[in-house]
């Protein structure tokens, strides 16, 4: 009962914040509604009973990831910040059909992992070694694999990044020696 | 239903008992900072306000409160005065899961000193910790000036590198100890009868630099660098509102942030450890008080050597800050790592 409240709330909370993202049109706003967002499904993580991911929402979306957005925007002139109307209307229509398309890839995707996951046996197990022990010991175990193949696309990823914001020692003079 | 209610008792006045001990004593250490750094420079420091200066909080605390609402003409109010609550908010949440002392029974209820014994605890720590550059962020942006712009960046560019350096750091203590809830590394120190910082020397240090850089401390103060610009992202604050913003950074973060070293590093409260043999309290006569008493003795004397630092080192510039971090913390880190995971089963046995 109390933790239906509980997800009632964060839920809601997590509704009216995602509206908010798309409504306002002054992007520091804009991040600010994303954050709760954020934190407000970390919240429903916790009252699922999820910590590690919780805390693992909080520590990588919340705070890395959308602490980017900040600095980014921070850089933003201010007179461009409060501007109303936005450049982005008719790809905003165009959009549309590409969301539907993927709330039905998420349907879908969501009713075939519901025949598919393995029903109350994961409970045992993270009742018997906690939260944390679970996600690691399946993450290096049965999914080994993919979990390395994921990391190798992020090692791409930042070599590309690093490959990007290096130094072009021919492209201008260097008077600072 | 009873239990229910009784545990919304406890953790009400425990939530009383941190809000107080954290925000009184928060205050009061920057009577201590000044205290010290005037002792370090050989004068005597606020002496006038009470005996040595001991109402001095006091007196600067009405002064802030009645002090003018300054507002710049073209910023954001409502941003403005939201980075002081995501300034404060966080900071103090951290305190829900630093553990203060051993479990112990008061009418025959169970009671542990620490607000919530979350499986994750040390997650959250790195988590709230680093929501505070947010704080700065919208501090320096919704003031609509320059220096508070510039100080901002900045503070966010040294967050962003130390939090990534931090969070390596711990990983050392958390392998030796085999779990992330702060009250259980404790308990798992005092049966391995090893503080982790015998073995782990190279993390403490770079969880001392990083705790130092998150906080704004010297040297890494590059942020409110007074003499390029006047105090960086709070420029534009006044009264209260400014006072808010060092008392969170200076005061309750190095607080937050010292327990969980005195936690992940000095096996929390427990007495002198002489590496694999145990313990030795000189404070034994104390009883059942001393444990609390060895966390509090921990806690400050980290403190103080954080006001050491800070008033005998100039500050580095930006680029030595970020450099560091990158070319030579991470790297330390990661060796860490890989040294402890090697050690770990002799620890663990």
């Amino acid at each position: 009962m109390v933790r239906l409240l509980i997800f009632t709330f964060f839920s809601l909370w997590a509704i009216v914040s995602a509206i908010g993202v798309i409504t306002f049109t002054n992007p520091i706003y804009v991040i600010l509604w994303l954050l709760s967002a954020l934190i407000a499904i970390a919240g429903i993580f916790f009252t699922a009973g999820a910590e590690l991911v919780g805390a693992l929402q909080l520590l990588i979306y919340a705070v890395a990831i959308a602490v980017f957005y900040v600095f980014v925007l921070t850089a933003v002139p201010w007179e461009k910040a409060v501007k109303k109307s936005s450049h982005y209307r008719t790809e905003g229509v165009l959009s549309f059909p590409l969301i539907l398309l993927l709330y039905l890839e998420i349907a879908v995707v969501f009713l075939l992992g519901v025949t598919a996951s393995p029903e109350g046996q994961l409970r045992g197990l993270i009742e018997k070694f906690g939260n944390t022990e679970v996600v690691g010991s399946i993450l290096f175990s049965k999914y080994f694999f993919a979990f390395e193949v994921v990391s190798l696309v992020l090692l791409i990823g930042m070599i590309g990044a690093v490959l990007i914001g290096r130094k072009e020692n021919q492209t201008y003079e260097d008077d600072t020696r | 239903m009873e239990s229910v209610a009784l545990n919304l008792a406890v953790a009400f006045v425990k939530i009383l008992v941190i809000l107080g001990i954290v925000l009184g004593v928060g205050a009061y250490l920057t009577w201590v900072e000044r205290k010290v750094a005037a002792h370090i420079q050989r004068r005597p420091g606020p002496m006038v306000v009470g005996w040595h200066g001991l109402l001095q909080p006091l007196a600067d605390g009405l002064k802030l409160i009645t002090k003018e609402d300054l507002f710049p003409r073209y910023g954001n109010r409502f941003l403005y005065n939201l980075a002081i609550v995501l300034a404060l908010v966080p900071a103090t949440l951290v305190f829900a899961v630093i553990p203060f002392g051993p479990e112990f029974e008061v009418f025959g209820y169970k009671i542990k000193p620490i607000l919530t014994d979350v499986n994750v605890a040390l997650l959250l720590v790195f988590g709230l910790g680093s929501l505070a550059v947010y704080a700065v962020a919208l501090a320096g942006w919704a003031s609509n000036s320059k220096y508070p712009l510039i100080g901002s960046m900045r503070k966010a560019g040294i967050i962003i590198s130390y939090e990534v350096a931090i969070t390596f750091a711990v990983m050392g203590p958390i392998i030796l100890a085999g779990t992330l809830s702060t009250y259980q590394i404790v308990v798992n120190q005092i049966e391995q009868k090893l503080w982790y910082v015998w073995i782990q020397p190279v993390a403490f240090v770079v969880y001392m630099f990083s705790l130092l850089a998150e906080t704004g401390r010297v040297p890494f103060d590059i942020q409110e660098a007074e003499a390029e610009l006047v105090t960086g992202f709070t420029v534009e604050y006044g009264g209260m509102k400014f006072g808010i913003f060092p008392l969170v950074e200076w005061y309750i973060e190095v607080l937050s942030l010292s327990a969980i070293a005195v936690v992940l590093f000095f096996g929390g409260w427990s007495p002198l450890n002489i590496p694999f043999l145990g313990f030795v309290d000189p404070l034994f006569f104390l009883g059942p008080l001393s444990p609390f008493v060895w966390f509090l003795l921990k806690v400050t004397a980290l403190f103080l050597f954080i006001l050491w630092l800070h008033w005998t080192l100039p500050r580095y510039r930006i680029d030595q800050i970020t450099e560091m971090a990158w070319k030579i913390m991470l790297p330390l880190a990661l060796a860490n790592i890989v040294f402890t995971a090697v050690i770990a089963p002799l620890i663990w046995k």
